[in-house]
């Protein structure tokens, strides 16, 4: 009886799932249940594992280990059993471009068993609830971004589903459609009482999730509420930006050695219980110039950094990188041609400039020392001006002009 | 659980989602008026304009017999065998656009998925056979019911197995472009091995061995026989096929049983 009662509670249950690719371990013993009538979230950067997961828990891939059940049947041994209790909405969009909205409905209840009259009513509910009623005998070609996702919800809507999957529903479309798309899953989530995996990388979908698990690299780092997770963190957070952040941290470090204190980038951020009392002190202890101050309450980034030391969706790794010119032939024969001193000075003011931006660190320094190779090439062919390879060339660069 | 706890895997749940997969293709078919006025076109084209022209060179004191009669079979042939090859490259751009997905996790077998492609290729190049037979008695073929019906029966024979072939080539093409270097490597050698421009039993003794292995000459020599049963005296019928209507017929059919395996288990294993 405890076994039956557990089905209906715990739609998804999932133990020590893996999944490798070869050497690539996509998935790495993941474990977690969700409730009926839950909204979980998977929140990871890409290629944390999240589709993975889902690709496996609708049967569409098989873990390398473990066992997972979904509405009580085995994905592994039940797979028929398992795709009709659940609904997918994946990140690309799997409609068909030739049919139009209704047809795209019928063929999935077609497929799905349901029917015709049930059909002939979801049909209704569904397309009335996204807004698409009006469009529903237009070729889904015609449509727009936004409203291809609203039907792709739609369809997978029609079979009544226990559970709803969607792979990042909202990725790649503006904040507006992104708004009215979860407003439509609230509402249809409320009218079937369904439960419902998502998998995000935008904190703010995360945060209105009942539960979130975080997950970095096939692993679930942590699983809790939004808001216990945010406790985790313990208070508010206050990024600052002085004009010399080693000094700062030295002197932080020397002065409140409870504190937890971080480097991002060139930020200096600094975990407290009670930021608002805390930032007169701050800027008391603090001797190198603040530049910039921050205060704010953490959010699951926040929580995301603090376990995994990495941002959920880092550019470029934080780093600037200068890219190098493509060859072009003009400041190729430049090399040769004596520049004005006017020039000269302009590079000598930008080789400050970089200075400045890279704060002494690297690539500052190697731009430098390139821009220096640079002129001593030009001093070099100014002096060697005669030697019979840059007569060569030049010969040629006339050759050129003259045909 | 199921919220139709009525579901099991019945004969009739299976020709049910056969008929979807089906369904779709059809409608597909019949919705891009282009592919639909090309696949007319085209066929129509060669006969009046190629088979005109060769008519000039093959008078009719040489051959004994009317070479437009000869080579419309082979035509209806080809352009049915290409119509049922290039229609199972609907799983290459359901693969790219994504709706192979939405297929493949419903909660049907991938043989009836299999299956119901092979028999929408099926019937579109079934169709264009029918709009091509319409054109025989414009080339003084004795036309009657009979001719008919063999000749639509021998079409879906052959339409069939090149449907098979195409299903069991596309699964394992990733992306449309592959597609046409398949119908370059697969389709023309079958196609110059056919019998369809010349007889293959006045060709080389290595051409006609080879062509034993291509089941488009099967089909081409049984639409020979079926078509121009009441049109040729059976001597130059002889003369112009490699093989009898019963052997194409049984070569066909066994043919078809094997590919259909082969496609399905193809099928099965795709990602």
């Amino acid at each position: 009886m405890n076994d039956q009662s557990s089905n209906i509670l715990e739609v998804i249950q999932v133990e020590n799932l893996r999944k490798e690719y070869g050497f690539l371990i996509a998935v790495d013993g993941v474990s977690f249940s969700v409730k009926k009538g839950e909204l979980f979230g998977f929140l990871g950067p890409n290629g944390a594992g999240k589709t993975t997961t889902i690709n496996i828990l609708s049967t569409l891939t098989p873990p390398t280990s473990g066992v997972a059940y979904i509405n009580g049947y085995n994905i592994v041994t039940q797979p028929d059993q398992v795709r009709r209790s659940i609904g997918l909405v994946f990140q690309e969009t799997t409609l068909d471009n030739h049919l139009t909205a209704e047809e795209n409905l019928f063929l999935h209840a077609m497929l799905y068993d349901v029917p015709f009259r049930v059909f002939m009513q979801r049909r209704r509910e569904v397309l009335k609830l996204c807004e698409l009623w009006n469009r529903r005998k237009g070729l889904v070609n015609t449509f727009s971004g936004g409203m291809k996702r609203r039907l792709e919800i739609a369809r997978a809507l029609i079979h009544l589903p226990q559970v709803l999957f969607l792979d990042e529903p909202t990725v790649g479309l503006d904040p507006q459609t992104r708004n009215k798309i979860w407003d439509y899953i609230f509402t249809a989530r409320k009218k079937n009482n369904m439960t419902i995996f998502l998998t995000t990388q935008y904190i703010n979908e995360a945060e209105n999730c009942d539960r979130v698990a975080i997950i970095d690299h096939g692993k679930i780092v942590a699983l809790d509420t939004p808001d216990n997770l945010k406790n985790m963190i313990g208070g508010d957070i206050i990024t600052l930006h002085t004009t010399d952040n080693k000094k700062a941290i030295r002197e932080f470090h020397f002065k409140f050695p409870q504190e937890k204190i971080k480097h991002i980038g060139n930020k200096i951020q600094i975990e407290t219980a009670r930021g608002d009392e805390f930032i007169p002190v701050l800027v008391k202890t603090i001797t190198p110039r603040i530049t910039s101050l921050v205060l704010h309450r953490p959010t699951l980034e926040d929580v995301f950094l603090e376990l995994t030391g990495r941002k959920i969706r880092e550019e470029n790794n934080g780093k600037i990188k200068e890219e190098e010119a493509p060859f072009d032939l003009a400041s190729f024969f430049s090399l040769f041609a004596p520049l004005p001193e006017e020039k000269e000075e302009e590079k000598k003011g930008e080789e400050i400039k970089t200075e400045k931006e890279g704060e002494g660190e690297g690539e500052g320094e190697e731009t430098k020392e390139n821009k220096e190779e640079n002129e001593d090439n030009r001093k070099e062919s100014e002096k060697e001006g005669g030697t019979a390879e840059i007569d060569e060339e030049e010969e040629e660069a006339v050759k050129i002009k003259v045909d | 659980m199921s919220n139709y706890p009525n579901y099991r895997e019945s004969s009739s749940r299976k020709l049910k989602a056969i008929y979807t997969i089906w369904y779709r293709e059809i409608i597909i078919y019949f919705r891009n008026t282009l592919k639909l006025f090309t696949s007319i076109f085209l066929p129509l084209l060669i006969l009046i304009f190629l088979g005109t022209g060769l008519k000039t060179i093959l008078p009719t004191n040489i051959l004994h017999y009317d070479f437009s009669k000869f080579f419309f079979p082979g035509i209806l042939g080809l352009s049915v065998a290409t119509m049922a090859l290039s229609s199972t490259m609907s799983i290459v751009w359901d693969r790219e656009f994504g709706f192979l997905r939405e297929i493949l996790v419903a909660p049907i077998s991938r043989t009836d998925i299999a299956i119901g492609k092979i028999l929408g290729a099926t019937t579109v190049a079934l169709f264009q056979g029918f709009l091509l037979l319409l054109v025989f008695p414009y080339i003084e073929i004795n036309f009657n019911i009979t001719v008919f019906l063999a000749t639509l029966g021998t079409i879906f024979l052959l339409a069939y197995g090149m449907s098979a072939i195409g299903i069991y080539f596309a699964s394992r093409l990733k992306r449309t472009e592959s597609f046409s270097f398949f119908l370059q490597l697969v389709l023309l050698p079958m196609v110059f091995l056919s019998g369809a421009f010349f007889p293959l039993n006045t060709a080389p003794s290595w051409m006609a061995t080879l062509a034993s292995f291509n089941p488009l000459a099967y089909g081409i020599d049984a639409l020979r026989w079926t078509s121009l049963y009441y049109s040729l005296p059976r001597a130059q019928l002889n003369n112009i096929t490699l093989h009898s209507l019963p052997a194409c017929l049984i070569i066909l059919v066994v043919f078809n049983v094997i590919i259909t395996f082969l496609s399905v288990k193809v099928f099965q294993k795709i990602k």
